[in-house]
Parts: C-alpha cells; sequence; structure tokens
C-alpha cells in the first residue's frame, strides 16, 4: 500500500507556519516496504500524523490517500478492517488492557487475526527479554516492559504498515535495538514496511526515509 | 474475551433492580393477558350463541299488561341501539305466527308431543356454521338449537317413563318432526338439533324456515317484534346495563350477572395489564441506562478494541449477548413464575365454583416474547448507537 498526503494541514496546527520539508501542508508519497523515520521535537504533531493514519481524526484539511483512495470516504468499518490486516499501530499511550495479563492482551489480538501461534509470541516475548511475564497483569509491568508488549502485540496481524508513535521512549538501547530488530524481521516477512516517530535522532534506526515536522 | 472486558467488575445493582421489576412485569403481563383472554372467552364451545350476545326486551308492566304501552320494538328503537358505539349488531328476534308442535320421531324413545313456540335469529349471533344454519323447503331437516331447559324436560319426562336420559351429544342423533298448522293447512318437517342455548328459552330456527312457515301456515295477525338481540364489545357490559335502565329494558337475570361479573373481571385484568406494560417500560429504560453506563465507563475499552481492528459489529454483538442471555433467563423465570401462580388462581378460581379453562394461553407467551424482543431491540440500538460515535 502506498501513502500519500496532500497539503494536510491538522486543525490545530492551521495557524502555524511550517518549514519548507514538514510534512504538513505539503505533498509526499511513502511507498510499500519503506523505512521511514519521522523525527521531531514534542509538540509538533507526530501524535497527530499516527492518529491521522489510523483514521482516529478527522479534524484536518487536505487529502490522505491511501493506495488511490482518500481516506475521508473510510466508514469506521472500514478503519477497523485496514487496522485489523494493513496497518498495525503502536499509540504512544500504548493502549493496553491494564487489568488483564500479558497472555489476554496478546491473545485478544492475536484471536482476531490468528495471525501467530501461541509458541511464536511467546517466542516473541523470550526474544524481548519477558519470558516469565505471560501471565502478569499489564498494571503490574513497567512503562519499558509494556512498550515491548504493545510492539509484540502489534506484529500479532498481517500488516503492509506498521506505524508506532515513540515506541522506544521508555527503552535502554539495548532492548530498543531489539526491539527493532523484531519489527524489521515481520516487516520482512509481511512484506512491509515502517514508520517510526521519535524525539531525537536514533542511531540505531537505519531509515530508508526521513520525514520532518 | 470482549465481553468478560466490558462486564466484569461493573456495579450490577441497577442491573438486577432492572431484571426483578422486567421479572414482575413480565408475571403480571403474562396472568393478565391469561386471564383475559379466559374471561373473554368464557362460556365459548358449549353455547350455540355467541358470548356476548344478549337478548333484551321491553320491562313488563301494569300499563303494558293492560296494553296501555307498547311492549314491542319499532325500528326507530332498533336504530337508536345500532347507534350506540359498544353494540356491535343488533338484530330482532323472529316470532312464529303459525301453529307448531314438536315431537319425538324415532322408536328409540318414548312418544312425546308438545307445542311449542319457535323464534329466529340471524346466523352472526350464532357460534355455528353459517352452512349448518340454513334451510330450504327441499331439505330433509331443519336444524334446530334447543334450550337446555327443553332437554332438562324431556329427561323428566324420560325418567317417569323408566327409561335413560339422553345427554346433549345423544340428543343430536334422535329423531324429531315439526307439526305445522293452521286451521286449513298442516305439514310435518324432520328436525335435527345442531346446538343447544341456556339463553334462550323457545326453540331456534333459521330465517328461512321462520318465513316459510309465517308464509304457509299463518294464523293471522301481525308478527311483532317483543325482543331483540344485541351484541356486546367484550367488557362493555356495564355501559349496556345504563342504557337499559334508561330505555327499561330487561334481559335474562343469569346472563346479565355473567355479563357484569365478565366487565368487573375485564376491567381488573385491564388495569393490571396497564400496570404490567408500565413496569415492562420502565425495567427497559434501566436496561437501556445500564447499558449506557456500561459503555460510558468503557469508553477507553471501546476505542482501543477498535484501534487494534475489532469491527464495530464484533463489539455491539458482545453487548447483545449478554443482554440476550439475561433476557433468556427472564423469559424462562418470568415463565415459571406464571405457571406457578397460575396453578394456585386455577385452583381458587375452582374452589370459588368459577370454572374456566385451564390450558396455557400462547397469546400470553407471545405477549413476553416480544417485550424481550423489544428490549433486545433497544439495548442493541443503543449499543450501536455509542459504538459508531467512536473511532
Amino acid at each position: 500500500m502506498n501513502i500519500r498526503f496532500e497539503s494536510v494541514v491538522p486543525h490545530p496546527l492551521k495557524e502555524v507556519s511550517f518549514q519548507d520539508n514538514s510534512i504538513w501542508n505539503n505533498n509526499f508519497s511513502l511507498n510499500k516496504e519503506e523505512r521511514v523515520v519521522l523525527n521531531a521535537t514534542s509538540g509538533k504533531g507526530k501524535t497527530t500524523f499516527t492518529h491521522l493514519l489510523a483514521g482516529i481524526r478527522n479534524d484536518y484539511d487536505g487529502n490522505i490517500i491511501l493506495d488511490n483512495e482518500n481516506t475521508r470516504s473510510y466508514s469506521l468499518e472500514k478503519w477497523t478492517l485496514l487496522r485489523k490486516s494493513v496497518l498495525s499501530f503502536v499509540f504512544q499511550d500504548l493502549q493496553l488492557f491494564q487489568d488483564l495479563t500479558v497472555n489476554e492482551n496478546l491473545t485478544l489480538k492475536n484471536k482476531l487475526t490468528q495471525h501467530k501461534s501461541e509458541t511464536m509470541l511467546r517466542e516473541e516475548l523470550a526474544f524481548l527479554g519477558l519470558e516469565n511475564k505471560w501471565n502478569e497483569k499489564v498494571a503490574h509491568l513497567s512503562m519499558g516492559q509494556q512498550q515491548r508488549i504493545a510492539i509484540i502485540r502489534s506484529l500479532a496481524q498481517p500488516f503492509q504498515w506498521i506505524i508506532l508513535d515513540e515506541p522506544f521512549s521508555h527503552l535502554d538501547n539495548h532492548n530498543a535495538q531489539l526491539a527493532l530488530d523484531l519489527i524489521e524481521k515481520n516487516c520482512t516477512a509481511n512484506q512491509g514496511g515502517y514508520i517510526i516517530t521519535t524525539l531525537d535522532h536514533d542511531s540505531a534506526l537505519h531509515p530508508s526515509k526521513e520525514l520532518f515536522l | 474475551m470482549i465481553r468478560k472486558i466490558l462486564f466484569e467488575h461493573q456495579n450490577k445493582l441497577q442491573l438486577i433492580i432492572a431484571f426483578f421489576g422486567a421479572l414482575l412485569g413480565l408475571l403480571f403481563l403474562q396472568l393478565s393477558f391469561h386471564y383475559l383472554i379466559r374471561i373473554i372467552e368464557f362460556g365459548d364451545g358449549e353455547e350455540s350463541l355467541q358470548r356476548n350476545a344478549l337478548i333484551v326486551q321491553k320491562k313488563v308492566t301494569n300499563f303494558s299488561s293492560t296494553a296501555l304501552s307498547k311492549n314491542n320494538f319499532s325500528s326507530s328503537e332498533i336504530n337508536y341501539l345500532q347507534k350506540q358505539g359498544y353494540i356491535t349488531e343488533v338484530a330482532p328476534i323472529k316470532n312464529n305466527n303459525f301453529g307448531v308442535s314438536l315431537q319425538t320421531d324415532s322408536e328409540l324413545v318414548p312418544y312425546f308431543r308438545s307445542d311449542i313456540f319457535v323464534q329466529a335469529i340471524p346466523s352472526d349471533f350464532l357460534n355455528i356454521v353459517d352452512e349448518n344454519w340454513n334451510w330450504n323447503e327441499d331439505d330433509e331437516h331443519v336444524p334446530i338449537i334447543l334450550p337446555r331447559d327443553f332437554l332438562v324436560m324431556l329427561n323428566t319426562f324420560a325418567s317417569a317413563k323408566g327409561i335413560p336420559q339422553v345427554s346433549e351429544d345423544l340428543a343430536k342423533s334422535i329423531g324429531f318432526k315439526f307439526t305445522l298448522y293452521n286451521d286449513e293447512n298442516k305439514a310435518w318437517k324432520k328436525v335435527k338439533i345442531i346446538g343447544f342455548t341456556s339463553q334462550v328459552s323457545s326453540i331456534l330456527v333459521p330465517d328461512s324456515f321462520m318465513e316459510y312457515g309465517n308464509m304457509h301456515f299463518s294464523t293471522g295477525g301481525e308478527a311483532k317484534i317483543t325482543q331483540v338481540m344485541v351484541n356486546l364489545k367484550d367488557g362493555t357490559f356495564g355501559e349496556f346495563e345504563q342504557l337499559m335502565k334508561e330505555r327499561s329494558l330487561e334481559g335474562k337475570e343469569s346472563e346479565m350477572i355473567v355479563g357484569k361479573l365478565k366487565s368487573i373481571a375485564t376491567l381488573l385484568f385491564s388495569v393490571l395489564l396497564g400496570v404490567a406494560c408500565f413496569v415492562i417500560g420502565l425495567s427497559g429504560l434501566l436496561f437501556i441506562q445500564y447499558n449506557q453506563l456500561i459503555l460510558a465507563k468503557n469508553e477507553y475499552t471501546i476505542t482501543t478494541l477498535l484501534r487494534i481492528g475489532y469491527h464495530p459489529k464484533a463489539i455491539t454483538k458482545a453487548v447483545s449477548v449478554y443482554f440476550i442471555r439475561l433476557f433468556f433467563i427472564l423469559l424462562v423465570s418470568s415463565s415459571a413464575l406464571f405457571l406457578i401462580s397460575k396453578r394456585m388462581l386455577d385452583y381458587q378460581l375452582l374452589k370459588a365454583g368459577i370454572s374456566i379453562s385451564t390450558s396455557y394461553s400462547i397469546v400470553s407467551f407471545l405477549g413476553v416474547i416480544a417485550a424481550l424482543f423489544l428490549y433486545t431491540f433497544f439495548t442493541h440500538w443503543s449499543a450501536q448507537k455509542e459504538v459508531y460515535v467512536k473511532r
């Protein structure tokens, strides 16, 4: 799936003037299987960008085109179908169910997509150093552990794009690298690309394209 | 799993109140529906005249006895009755203006003969299929409806003769015949009993036979209308009774009492039905409110489910299935309570000498199904409304 932004300006940023290379009020395209990094400081609209792509917000001017289709025409049903099998997300607030266990959080998603076996999910947990957290309530985990659970959950579905909003903000370099390796592996397996938003330039990331705000 | 996330750890007090409210409402609904039907049907089956049919005549006074006032109905008086909203039909009862006697016509029963009085009423007032209440000159038998008092008299006669008494069914197979006569002519017609009545004291014959008799065997004089038959709407006996008082009319005392009791019971059960509908409506609102409360409390859960790819229909379905299960429990428990209550009430009625049909009326069950269907529809609709506004 190709993504195209045409002069998109979120309403809250209407009065702001943008740089020439900003994604806002400009035209740009993201082609399938690209590795994209969106680098910006706080308050520039990284989460807004993620939410626009997820169809959570529609308070913007301009057009967002997915494979030649304007997303303004999408219904809630269409968005949920995309979120199930085409676009995967790790939101900044992670959107985990705090009262459920790690197992239940992952199974809830995987039951919907039937994408991975329990063994595969357990292997991914082990890869990110969380093998003993399977039956732990998410509320009892640290933010860094929760981020890794959210990443594994987002990989429990087929996708053409995975969009991650500051996914490593609570991870040390070692764990961030492991998480990135896992994302890369799944992107290759799904023939998909990723878009990662970060606060600072991360040396571990080797994007094919960089976006700015 | 979705149901678990949405409904676990929720305060269920409101749901419990709604459940018991609905349980009571559905119980009242079934009871009132069931007994309303039974009261309305009361007397059906064994009576040849329709259940709300009444025969009325003018009160006999000293003036009418001395012919100072008329006891017959004029056409304007019949029209006046017809115009009353609670009267569905009025018809004059025709009397015979010819000599007629009834006698047995079978070797199985001893000879019996009596001069009688016959009357004709339209088939609309009878619980008898039209084609059975028809007579042509060429027909072998004249169909008649016999007053039960007449059968009692016949059985008294049979006892006196030392022969077995006859039941209503047996009486229908015994041969009888009419002798029609006036000063010049005489003729015999075979008759067949096709039903019985407790409301009329004379033998009822089809209109066509009455016309035939009056035409060929008339004894002279004018055939006056001294009685009319009215069909009332269910539960309107009180209004008709008022009219009877105003117009100095009277009916058969036993029928009047039954009609009055039926009207009172219909009113009582109608009030109960109204209360039931009110309680059911109130409980339904509580269910919808609880549903909305759950969905409002679960706003984060619902948006998260939508954001990880759950279809909105899957969420509304989970909510609906939760309530459908609850409504099924309501259906079973209210029906069980109804059966217990019905058993107790039927027993009490029987003890009081009121024999009504004890069979289960399917309409009352359908009433509950309809109420629960409405509950399901509105909870599903309100869930859909809440989920689809989220993104």
